[in-house]
């Protein structure tokens, strides 16, 4: 809890301070010792008569109550040729107003209590939250419940965000960020529920119907995890969320799981030209595992090492600080919750240099594999993570959202009691062992979104760099935005 | 922290309390300002300090020095960074007596492009024997310095030490640097900042603008608005210094000399130009001792930091902009307005206010009722010497940028000839004050808000603006609208998409 006193300790006096010399180097700094032990979720867990969960953490430091929930639904459960019905049903729960109110009744209401009230779904889940200040609390918590069990969909609000969403199609080719995103998913996962793009057909076959009937088959008490946070009473708020969740018609938590790809990726340079640009982005990797495999805190300490770990890794070391080839270079290797993830590079450089840079990519990637890490090097990323434990928790509101996550994602009870002891017990062996085993460097898909004769060109002044080198080379057109359709090379 | 409700009794009010943030409020000897808002109960502290220099500070020929210069605090110290100071110090002059050379060599050819010999400055074709010769010397003393790194040791001792975030930012105004440490590492914060204030070495110099290069690249070239905008921002301000980019003009950026950026830190990085904040867990009195100990070690600068004097000439008459890029068409409408704690400040705020979100003007009328735009905003953006105030719309697809434009003037006119409703008025109130509390839901949010105010005026703007917010009337609103949102006082941005007929 964070209630704030005013510091009694401002007449301590710290004379020891005074007598120490300022050390040449901060490596003879002495510390005292950090005592933190991570929360329990168990000592915050309450169960909701509806059969959900809640997970309250009480803070009276602002006037504040934050209010999240987490339903078990998601973008998997969309039928391909109805793209985008997740996306309208996420953000139209909000915007559309509820069956008692209009939308310009509910959203006047929301705003004259300054009350914060949002709605989305994502792959795998669904989440909706309120933030409100204490002494609304009751007219906020009616707003938000009348939103999350009676959302009114209204038509208008429908066809604007429809309109909405045909406008987002058409900048889908204008940022080479967003094509990189996008092309970087096909080329990992294929055709998979991850990569089924909307198109104005999807969007426009999207009825009212379809959105209530989404909401009606998702949407009961016992799909709920809440996480709450604030200047509230614990026994009380239970028993508003108990009052509001009482007379909503329920049904077992029964939810189809979240499926598989199957899709291998075809190793090699993918190219997407665009003329106006005089940087290239690259996004280069292969598939990784699942968060249940028992080396998954192994690999994100290798990748920390490798690029994962800002300016401390070796990606960036090399093609920022050395080379000056890059303003952003790294690596993520996040594993799957549900289905392998995927480990990538990823860098921007000026057209004539991508070549070079990525080079230097395959350079470290390689080298994780052949030689041992520096033991200091393994020690600075594993007392990185270690030390940083404390701030996952930092603020109640932190607390309550990684317990409601954790709950979500089936998490170990003990996970972040024991995640200190496993980082200590990595060695330079094992990094070595599990980049051999996890990092593919002659498996690599190369991605480069940029102008590609320039980038084919290459750098004059090095030209044994070039993109030919780093295996089979194919275009990827830019596709009709609005049908999602690719032209033929 | 102790928070004070305030009751201001609007009739209306859900919101009747504002938060004063006690900060306690130190300056040393040096003329540095300490400022100290102490939270029980994380374990972490959220640390940094700003200095009161950014672009609006240039002048042309080094414009984007700001932003080199928060690149370059981070290449380390004697200290830190290097494993023979002496040594490195040396191939530092060598490649500074190098640079001298090509720069002349750089400049023969930037002659004869500009008298159309040559079309390309990077063509290795074009360069004498000798350039190319120095190039090759440039190289292997830049990898002997290389040898001597340590690479990246400041940021490296940080996150060893479960210190994270680490970064830094540049505006027109400031140039920030910020960290998140476990609590017991205040001591290292202290070393580290003080160090690379008292002893910095600009390593890698000239690599690093290639970095900078890459940054511009990143954020202005290479995406579908941005130099589109850079254009426009360049067209609004005709003799402020807000003018030229932060991150500086190309030319400039290559240009800059070791002797300038020495001549810049002396100036501008001296203790009586920075202000240290910490929020979070730690003892103020500790705190303290370690500011006195490790700060006070820097010198008070031998001459003040110059004034800015250069303002903006009044605009006499309308500028308009259209250019076609890949993106979806807009309208954007700029007047110039007040800078930072002018009188008229607050009711611009909540002028703009009163436009946005979706129960905003913008958004019923251009939207909902007009069916002109799919998006609409408006916003006060206060600097330190000057301000503008915005209004912007996406047109919907049939419609035009232009129509997004009259949409925008008719609700314009509004605010000039009728009084906003109480009940109206009182909502984004409400919401103003709210926001009061919510930005200091996080330490660091709290941090960065005191440090970028503590930049312009202090950071008790923290707690005497939002008052000021709540007593704006319906008729200041009517003043302001009348008194800059004029014909004569604006600029307009129309973008179209490329391509589309």
């Amino acid at each position: 809890m964070r209630r704030l006193l005013l510091l009694v300790a401002v007449c301590t006096v710290v004379a020891a301070l005074h007598a120490a010399e300022i050390p040449s180097h901060p490596r003879e700094l002495k510390y005292p010792a950090l005592k933190y032990d991570p929360p329990r979720a168990a000592d915050y867990r309450h169960k909701l008569a509806t059969g959900g969960t809640a997970y309250l953490v009480e803070d009276h430091e602002l006037p504040l109550v934050n209010i999240s929930v987490l339903v078990r639904t998601g973008r998997y459960l969309e039928p391909a040729e109805k793209a985008g019905l997740t996306s309208l049903v996420g953000s139209q729960m909000r915007a559309g107003g509820t069956k008692s109110k209009p939308p310009a009744v509910f959203d006047e209401e929301a705003a004259f209590l300054a009350a914060q009230i949002s709605a989305g779904i994502g792959d795998t889940e669904a989440q909706a939250q309120v933030n409100c200040l204490v002494r609304t609390v009751d007219s906020c918590l009616a707003l938000f419940f009348d939103m999350l069990q009676n959302p009114g969909f209204a038509e208008d609000r429908l066809k604007l965000a429809k309109s909405q969403a045909l406008q987002g199609m058409q900048r889908r080719n204008d940022d080479t960020a967003g094509i990189e995103g996008r092309e970087f998913a096909r080329l990992m996962r294929g055709q998979f529920f991850t990569t089924v793009p909307s198109t104005k057909v999807s969007i426009e076959a999207i009825t009212r119907e379809d959105l209530i009937a989404f909401h009606e088959q998702y949407f009961y008490p016992a799909n709920f995890t809440f996480a709450i946070s604030g200047d509230f009473n614990g026994k009380e708020m239970m028993a508003k969320l108990d009052k509001a969740l009482a007379k909503w018609p329920n049904r077992p938590a029964l939810v189809s799981s979240v499926p598989k790809p199957s899709f291998t990726p075809k190793p090699g340079v993918y190219l997407v030209d665009k003329k106006d640009v005089n940087q290239g982005r690259v996004r280069m990797g292969h598939l990784g595992t699942t968060l249940s495999n028992p080396d998954h805190l192994a690999i994100e300490a290798m990748n920390g090492i490798l690029g994962g770990a800002g300016f401390t890794s070796r990606i960036m070391s090399r093609v920022r600080s050395d080379e000056g080839l890059a303003y952003s270079a790294g690596s993520v290797f996040p594993s799957g919750r549900y289905y392998d993830g995927v480990f990538s590079a990823m860098f921007q450089s000026k057209s004539p240099t991508v070549a070079q840079a990525i080079s230097i990519v395959i350079e470290e990637i390689d080298r994780m594999r052949k030689e041992k890490v520096k033991p200091e090097e393994l020690a600075t990323e594993i007392n990185s993570s270690t030390e940083q434990l404390s701030r996952r928790f930092a603020t109640a509101r932190q607390k309550a959202a990684q317990f409601a996550d954790d709950d979500y994602e089936k998490l170990p009870e003990d996970y972040w009691q024991k995640y200190r002891d496993r980082l200590r017990a990595l060695t330079p062996e094992e990094m070595q062992r599990v980049a051999q085993k996890y990092l593919q460097p002659g498996n690599l898909v190369i991605l480069a979104v940029g102008n590609v004769d320039a980038m084919l060109k290459g750098n004059p002044d090095k030209p044994q760099y070039q993109l030919t080198k780093f295996g089979n080379m194919e275009r990827i057109p830019l596709p009709d935005p609005l049908t999602m359709v690719y032209p033929k090379p | 922290m102790r928070i004070i409700r305030l009751i201001a009794f609007p009739i209306l009010a859900v919101v009747a309390v504002a938060q004063q943030l006690p900060v306690q409020e130190h300056t040393l000897d040096n003329g540095m300002r300490i400022l100290l808002l102490p939270r029980k109960g994380s374990a972490n502290i959220a640390a940094g300090w700003v200095a009161r220099v950014g672009s609006v500070n240039e002048r042309p020929g080094i414009t984007g020095i700001s932003h080199l210069f928060e690149h370059m605090m981070f290449k380390g110290t004697n200290a830190v960074g290097t494993r023979n100071a002496a040594e490195d110090a040396k191939l530092n002059l060598e490649l500074d007596k190098l640079k001298g050379e090509l720069r002349k060599e750089e400049a023969e050819l930037a002659r004869r492009l500009r008298l159309g010999e040559i079309t390309d400055v990077k063509d290795p074709k074009v360069r004498t024997a000798r350039h190319q010769e120095l190039l090759g010397q440039f190289e292997i003393v830049t990898k002997r310095q290389s040898e001597l790194i340590v690479k990246n040791e400041f940021d490296r001792l940080y996150t060893g030490q479960g210190a994270s975030g680490m970064n830094a930012g540049t505006s027109e105004d400031y140039t920030v640097y910020f960290i998140n440490l476990p609590t017991n590492r205040l001591e290292l914060w202290f070393w580290m900042e003080s160090d690379r204030l008292l002893n910095p070495v600009f390593r890698e110099f000239y690599t690093e603008r290639d970095v900078v290069m890459e940054e511009r690249r990143m954020r202005t070239d290479s995406t579908p608005t941005g130099r589109y905008t850079e254009q426009f921002n360049s067209l609004f301000w005709k003799s402020s210094p807000y003018g030229w980019p932060v991150v500086g003009w190309p030319t400039d950026i290559d240009a800059i000399s070791r002797e300038e950026a020495n001549a810049y830190f002396g100036t501008y990085y001296a203790p009586n130009n920075l202000t240290a904040t910490l929020v979070g867990d730690f003892d103020p009195a500790v705190a303290m001792e370690l500011a006195k100990k490790y700060f006070g070690r820097l010198k008070r600068g031998t001459v003040p930091p110059p004034a800015v004097v250069t303002t903006e000439t009044p605009q006499v008459g309308e500028q308009r902009m259209s250019a076609s890029a890949e993106t979806t068409p807009e309208a954007l409408i700029r007047f110039h307005s007040v800078a930072d704690g002018h009188v008229d400040e607050p009711a611009l705020n909540v002028l703009a206010s009163l436009m946005n979100d979706r129960t905003g003007r913008l958004f019923k009328s251009l939207v909902l009722e007009q069916q002109v735009a799919n998006m609409a905003f408006a916003r006060q953006d206060s600097r330190k010497y000057e301000g503008f105030v915005e209004f912007r719309g996406m047109a919907k697809p049939g419609k035009t940028p232009e129509d997004v434009e009259k949409g925008i003037y008719k609700e314009l006119e509004k605010l000039q000839t009728e009084l906003v409703p109480d009940r109206e008025l009182e909502k984004v109130k409400n919401n103003l004050a709210a926001a009061n509390f919510r930005r200091a839901q996080s330490d660091f949010n709290l941090l960065l808000n005191i440090l970028i105010n503590d930049a312009s005026r202090s950071w008790r703007s923290l707690n005497t603006d939002p008052p000021l917010l709540q007593a704006v009337t319906s008729a200041d609103i009517q003043r302001v609208a009348k008194k800059y949102l004029k014909p004569e006082n604006r600029n307009v941005l129309i973008l179209y998409r490329k391509g589309a007929n």
